[in-house]
């Protein structure tokens, strides 16, 4: 069996399985330190709009303005917490994932373009640093959607400008990592492996990089025109010179909405990979989830209007409902798909699986208040107040961010070859999950009884629940923080965790942890189901692994008996 | 897609560089599709303009013609890209030459007749679509200038004894990349002058 890849200018070819601080601070075109360097940028983003969103929280504390100075200042506070969150945190997040596993699980030395990828992670910094200098220049305050004329005659500060001008390189740089997964997955499968044959994860990207590649170009062109009306005087979206602000509204809603799969797609992927793993079982339905990604991505480009409901053409209404609510079923084949695949298997309860789990069951909250706002006569009532930011909160925190908690259990070994402490993973766990609910599920009723979003007073009713919700989401941030300590004390203990700790069937775990520069040792050969636990030929397959790679935990060393719970040995694979 | 334009030249390449080769070529294809998506947002907000903005005023001969003709100049460039290329394909250099300077020449001659009639913009009385003409056209002019920046490079490199028959890859790459530029216009135009 033979790896295809393209030759790699300019890789370096450092000493075996080493991790080298230096590397990761320069240029490389190695698809693993590229990986590397999107998630701890992201990382570094996180803790930024994480600081934010403790600022709305403790503002929201009371009825009164407490912390912002004033109405702008607030409404600086939730642009940047909402932008810095989708732009430089969950995309290049999800970007940093793909980028390290796509390769490994495709048995090639690297992406089809390294330099190309190179050079879409390094735009993400300067843009990421232009957003933030605006604080200096009248930071940005028109929201992440940045609805004219509000991002236009009422924004004065040029931090608009620059907010603009940083989205414009965040999409160029999100085009062109998506154009490199696609002729990746595209050409650079080994033989044997269709299509149907590849790691759901891979599905996945494919199916977040088709969006990208047709989506975010129309969030270059409608920025186009907003920085032309900022900068160059026209009058697009200037009502005031008979400009159109819905027109805004109908591009960037046409690139947002299938922005939202963008950033939960590839967490659909971790999550297929992590149950099934953890569950010991063949995914259930394994076409029904390849396939419904791609289903996801076409209907996510016919339900855009759906978030102007208010604004919309009466006759509009209807149409945009019907698509809005039929785009919950390949989602919703998916939780089934799922729920099928942990049915009856010997569930390992670690970090991973608790995460995955999580992720599960918040996202069909999420799921549901989506298909709830779907529905016109209640969205007429609910739209612009916290019921909203409660929907897309459960998807996108109890979505996207808890699968990016699972798969940094799940990958952490083979990123770095040492494992976390699972202990302080299931408190993150454990913290996390219900800190997360009492902050975010109380919003729907807040929103049901009327409370705006977007506000930084409030009327004196709303007080019991708000509270509950800042002190929630105190607890929220601060649990955070034992996954970043979990990161560095990893990495200062070295716990060996070996080539594949968990026994996994994909390629990424066919080699040392970390692997070599050029991935393998030789040529992989994929197992013919990634996801055939459970029977005899896995388990062959997995003992002649171990044989050619060497033990990994926990066997690899004499583990204290309360590491080796039961539930945490590998069994019937 | 990738479609293989001529079977020979390839023998000699290694996998490795059969599979760089392809690789370029989905590279393409996909730039192709994904970012003619801006020119279709531009038009799609082009429709919606003037349906906001009320009739456009009639256009007079010289308004309808010259810009007809730039089209058309354009439209004759894929010809000569195209014979080009495969003049290229096969070894004949002095044919490539040949129709690789036509294909510049009417590009050329294209861009600056385009800003030409932008300058002189027949929409003025209506605000916002007589910006977005200008926006469209100027969009369009800077994609042309850096592809045919890249097509004179090209020239230049042919000139100095680059590419043949195993190595085509700059010509094609130039070539692919002018049609995108001639599609992403005449959706344009179609938006501009015919619908
Ligand atoms: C089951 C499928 C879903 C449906 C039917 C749905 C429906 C909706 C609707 C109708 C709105 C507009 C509410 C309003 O403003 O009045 C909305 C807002 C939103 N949704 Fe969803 N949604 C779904 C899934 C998702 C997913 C998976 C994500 C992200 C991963 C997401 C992210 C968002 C965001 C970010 C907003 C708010 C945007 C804003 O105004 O700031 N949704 N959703
Ligand atoms: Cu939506």
């Amino acid at each position: 069996m033979a790896t295809i890849s393209a030759p790699l200018p300019g890789i370096q070819v450092s000493e075996e399985g080493k991790l080298r601080i230096g590397d990761y601070l320069k240029w490389s075109v190695d698809h693993k330190i590229i990986g590397v360097q999107y998630a701890v940028t992201a990382l570094f983003f996180f803790i930024i709009g994480g600081a934010l969103a403790m600022a709305i929280r403790w503002e929201l504390l009371t009825p009164a303005l407490d912390v912002a100075a004033d109405g702008t200042a607030y409404n600086q506070f939730f642009t940047m917490h909402g932008t810095v969150m989708i732009f430089l945190w969950i995309i290049p997040m999800m970007a940093g994932f793909g980028n390290y596993l796509v390769p490994l699980m495709l048995g090639a030395k690297d992406m089809a373009f390294p330099w190309l990828n190179a050079f879409a992670f390094w735009l993400i910094p300067p843009a990421g640093v232009l957003m933030i200098l605006g604080y200096f220049a009248g930071q940005a305050q028109a929201g992440w959607t940045a609805y004219p004329p509000l991002s236009t005659m009422f924004s004065d500060g040029d931090g608009q400008t620059m907010w603009a001008i940083a989205i414009h390189l965040l999409g160029a740089s999100s085009i062109l990592g998506a154009l490199n997964f696609i002729v990746t997955i595209r050409n650079m499968r080994p033989e044997g492996m269709g299509y149907f044959q590849m790691p759901l994860f891979v599905w996945a990207m494919l199916a977040t990089s088709i969006i990208i590649v047709m989506a975010t170009p129309f969030l270059a062109g409608g920025l186009t025109l907003l920085i032309l009306d900022r900068v160059a005087g026209t009058a697009f979206f200037n009502p005031a010179q008979g400009g159109d602000v819905l027109l805004w509204q109908n591009v960037f809603w046409f690139y947002s909405h299938p922005a939202v799969y963008i950033m939960v797609l590839p967490g659909f992927g971790m999550l297929s990979e992590v149950l099934s793993v953890h569950a010991r079982k063949n995914v259930f339905g394994y076409r029904a989830i390849a396939l419904s990604s791609m289903a996801i991505a076409l209907v996510g480009f016919t339900v855009w209007a759906h978030h102007m409901f208010t604004s919309l053409t009466p006759s509009l209404r209807i149409p945009f409902m019907v698509t809005s609510m039929i785009i919950a079923v390949p989602t919703g084949i998916k939780i089934f798909s799922w729920i099928g695949t942990i049915w009856g298997g010997k569930i390992r309860f670690n970090s991973a699986m608790l995460f995955g789990l999580g992720f599960l069951s918040m996202f069909v909250i999420g799921g549901i208040s989506g298909v709830m706002l779907a529905a016109v006569p209640f969205d007429l009532h609910v739209h612009d107040t916290y019921f909203v930011v409660s929907h897309f909160h459960f998807v996108l925190y109890g979505g996207s961010v808890l699968a990016i908690y699972a798969g940094i259990y799940h990958w952490w070994p083979k990123v770095t070859g040492t494992l976390l402490n699972e202990s302080m993973g299931k408190w993150h766990f454990w913290l996390t999950y219900v800190s997360f609910f009492f902050t975010f599920f109380p919003m729907h009723l807040l929103g049901m009884l009327g409370m705006p979003r977007r506000v930084a007073v409030y009327a004196p009713e709303f007080q019991t629940l708000n509270s509950i919700v800042s002190f929630a989401s105190f607890v929220l941030g601060i649990s955070t923080f034992i996954l970043l300590y979990n990161m560095v004390y990893s990495l200062i203990k070295r716990k060996q965790a070996g080539p594949n700790p968990w026994r996994a069937l994909t390629l990424e775990w066919a080699t040392s942890s970390p692997p070599p520069a050029h991935n393998f040792h030789g040529d992989p050969v994929p197992y013919k189901n990634p996801y055939g636990y459970g029977t005899e030929a896995a388990y062959r397959y997995l003992e002649a692994q171990e044989a050619e790679l060497g033990k990994s935990w926990p066997n690899l060393e004499e583990e204290p008996a309360r590491a080796l719970k039961p539930s945490s040995s590998p069994a019937g694979d | 897609m990738t479609q293989q334009i001529s079977p020979m030249p390839e023998r000699k390449l290694t996998r490795d560089e059969v599979i760089a080769l392809k690789n370029k070529r989905t590279l393409v294809t996909v730039f192709q599709i994904s970012w003619i998506m801006v020119f279709v947002c531009l038009a799609v907000v082009a429709i919606q303009i003037r349906g906001t903005s009320g009739p456009l005023p009639a256009l007079n001969a010289i308004q309808v013609i010259v810009p007809l003709g730039a089209t058309l100049a354009l439209l004759g460039s894929v010809w000569t890209a195209w014979q080009s290329l495969k003049a290229i394909q096969a070894d004949q250099r002095a044919r490539f030459f040949v129709f690789w300077r036509y294909t510049l020449v009417l590009g050329g001659a294209f861009i600056l007749v385009m800003l030409a009639v932008m300058a002189f913009n027949p929409y003025g009385d209506l605000l916002q679509y007589s910006q977005i003409f200008r926006v469209m056209v100027v969009y369009h002019a800077l994609h042309a200038l850096v592809i045919g920046a890249w097509m004179v490079q090209v020239y230049r490199n042919a000139a100095q004894g680059a590419y043949g028959s195993s190595d085509a890859w700059g010509v094609e790459a130039g070539a692919k990349l002018w049609y995108f530029v001639v599609i992403a216009w005449v959706l344009f135009y179609a938006v501009l002058y015919v619908f």
